[in-house]
């Protein structure tokens, strides 16, 4: 394994790539110049030949996990048999990153596959807080926690997502994944203000950022925006991605692409876009250094 | 921001318990009065709002058991199979996040589920692409030993009938008194366009395994099917061969351990206790 990208480390602050079924083939056999792959841990715990290609690739590249099935914002215990299984996969391929996110699927048994809303209380606070806590032990590693993707807003929220986010990171020392798509897709299904969202977020705990398509529904007559992370970035998303970079600086940042994966060179595409505007913010940066 | 510091004055808070054993019900139950008072409108009918989340969740699910069981999608349609797939979803959700072994309990939804009795094969052919599914999707050796012959020849003869064997693990067992096989076989991508099967052509016992790179379904005689699926599931050979007697008494027992064990089928064995 590649001792440069081991447990807790950060890749380089450049544009990386989902790893994704349709595109292992080709992507083993031409290596393209990948600075990382992102894949969802939960795709690889039945071992099998699905493992062996992320081995394979983990030799080349740094690997970085974005878990799924955590559930950290679920009122009961976490579930200590999906802990265990990804700490063996961890132990296994080394992640240069591992991130969650802030939400829940689990009641009563019943995995419901949805990133689904949490109440930002005093009480989930103290909920999730603990779950991180309880990860971040058995990992021996930080995690980092991402902003969801919201189509609702509890009434009894009392605390704005932005700051029980910077609360979280308070409280359990986790960094935060600034996902710029998930911010405008929220603002704009309930009412909020993103670049005042942005604003809110502690610069120095933002460890990386996702960029994604989403769709446009018609709901009731009214247009809502749907994380479906099916198609090209949308032009105000990397306009908000500019002004995320501004305050955050060039933070490690990863382009997702889930349904309808396009061919592998529109993906490529993609992340060289986000590299161009990485370049920028580090130019800007060493430009700020040097004054 | 929509956000306020206080939560809104004619609301009862729920514990975060509640709030989610409520918002499960109304995704799955479709109960969803009691959880929409909690949530707010912000120009758009909270309803519309949980019907976002309960779309994606029966969508992604039911794409979820059509990959595996691609067969009996085909046998029933798209449409019946998505509303069988919601009926399944509701009464038997996920219980962990691992979706790959999603969908055990499907053959025998299936089985009681009454739009489906006038196509009494599909929960024996659902039973089959589980099995072939589950083969596919498990450790593909690497682990997995099969058992050193040495050591099983150094085994005392009077030992033999009180041995346990542990087996394969990605190996399954099928029979039903429809000809499974065979529709499964003209479903298969690159399968000859289905023929006209003949559903009274009798019924098969079958062997799923991974093998290489692939998953084989082989056919059994009876005696055999009965020898294998007893020492599956973990009865004495003694016990097993009984099994497969009835099934055919003038059965070659002694063959047919030696076929096991070039189909490296055990990988350890304990003795009786």
């Amino acid at each position: 394994m590649s001792a440069n990208y081991g447990p807790g480390s950060r890749p380089d602050a450049r544009a990386g790539i989902g790893l994704r079924a349709p595109h292992v083939g080709e992507l083993l056999a031409t290596r393209p110049a990948v600075p990382w792959f992102e894949v969802h841990p939960e795709n690889y715990m039945m071992g099998g030949a699905t493992l062996a290609s992320l081995e394979t690739a983990r030799r080349d590249y740094p690997v970085s996990f974005h878990g799924v099935g955590l559930s950290l914002g679920s009122a009961g215990k976490i579930d200590r048999r999906h802990l265990e299984r990804l700490k063996t996969l961890a132990d296994r391929i080394e992640p240069c990153l591992v991130s969650e996110h802030l939400s829940w699927s689990t009641s009563g048994g019943a995995y419901l596959n949805h990133l689904l809303p949490l109440p930002y209380t005093d009480e989930t606070l103290a909920v999730v807080a603990s779950h991180i806590h309880e990860v971040q032990e058995s990992l021996g590693q930080s995690i980092l926690i991402e902003n969801p993707s919201s189509y609702l807003r509890f009434r009894q929220s009392t605390i704005p997502e932005p700051e029980f986010l910077a609360e979280l990171a308070r409280r359990t020392g986790c960094g935060l994944l600034c996902d710029v798509n998930n911010i405008y897709v929220t603002a704009w299904n309930l009412g909020l203000d993103a670049i005042a969202y942005l604003g809110a977020l502690p610069t120095a705990t933002v460890g990386e950022m996702h960029l994604a398509g989403h769709a446009r529904n018609d709901a009731d007559g009214q247009t809502i925006l749907i994380d479906d992370h099916g198609s090209r970035v949308a032009p105000p998303v990397w306009t908000l991605y500019h002004e995320a970079l501004l305050r955050f600086g060039p933070v490690p940042t990863l382009i997702e692409w889930d349904t309808d994966i396009p061919e592998l060179p529109i993906l490529l595409a993609e992340a060289r876009t986000a590299d161009g505007f990485l370049e920028a913010a580090r130019a800007r940066d060493g430009h700020a250094r040097a004054a | 921001m929509a956000f306020s510091r206080r939560p809104e004055l004619e609301m009862v808070m729920l514990a975060l318990h509640d709030l989610q054993r409520l918002f499960k019900d109304g995704l799955l139950a479709d109960d969803e009065e009691t959880i929409l008072a909690h949530v707010a409108g912000d120009g758009l009918d909270p309803q519309a709002r949980l019907a976002i989340y309960r779309h994606h969740v029966l969508t992604t699910l039911t794409t979820t058991l059509e990959s595996a069981f691609p067969v009996v999608c085909q046998l029933v349609n798209k449409r019946f199979f998505a509303y069988s797939a919601d009926a399944f979803i509701r009464q038997h959700p996920p219980a962990g996040p691992c979706l790959v072994e999603y969908g055990a309990l499907f053959p025998e939804f299936l089985e009681g589920f009454p739009p489906c009795q006038g196509h009494p094969y599909l929960p024996d052919v659902a039973r089959l692409e589980w099995a072939v599914h589950q083969a596919a999707q498990a450790a593909q050796v690497a682990e997995v030993r099969p058992l050193d012959r040495a050591r099983f020849d150094a085994i005392p003869l009077d030992d033999l009938p009180g041995l346990r064997f542990s087996m394969e693990p990605t190996l399954s067992y099928v029979s039903s008194p429809w000809p499974v096989d065979k529709i499964w076989r003209t479903h298969q991508d690159g399968a000859e366009p289905p023929e006209l099967l003949d559903l009274s052509a009798g019924g098969t016992c079958l062997e799923v395994r991974a093998l290489g790179d692939g998953v084989s379904v082989r056919v059994l005689d009876p005696a055999a099917y009965a020898l294998r699926h007893a020492l599956a599931v973990g009865v004495t050979i003694e016990k097993a061969a009984g099994e497969a007697l009835a099934a055919d008494p003038s059965y070659d027992l002694i063959a047919a351990i030696q076929q096991l064990l070039q189909d490296q089928l055990f990988t350890d064995f304990t003795p009786s206790i």
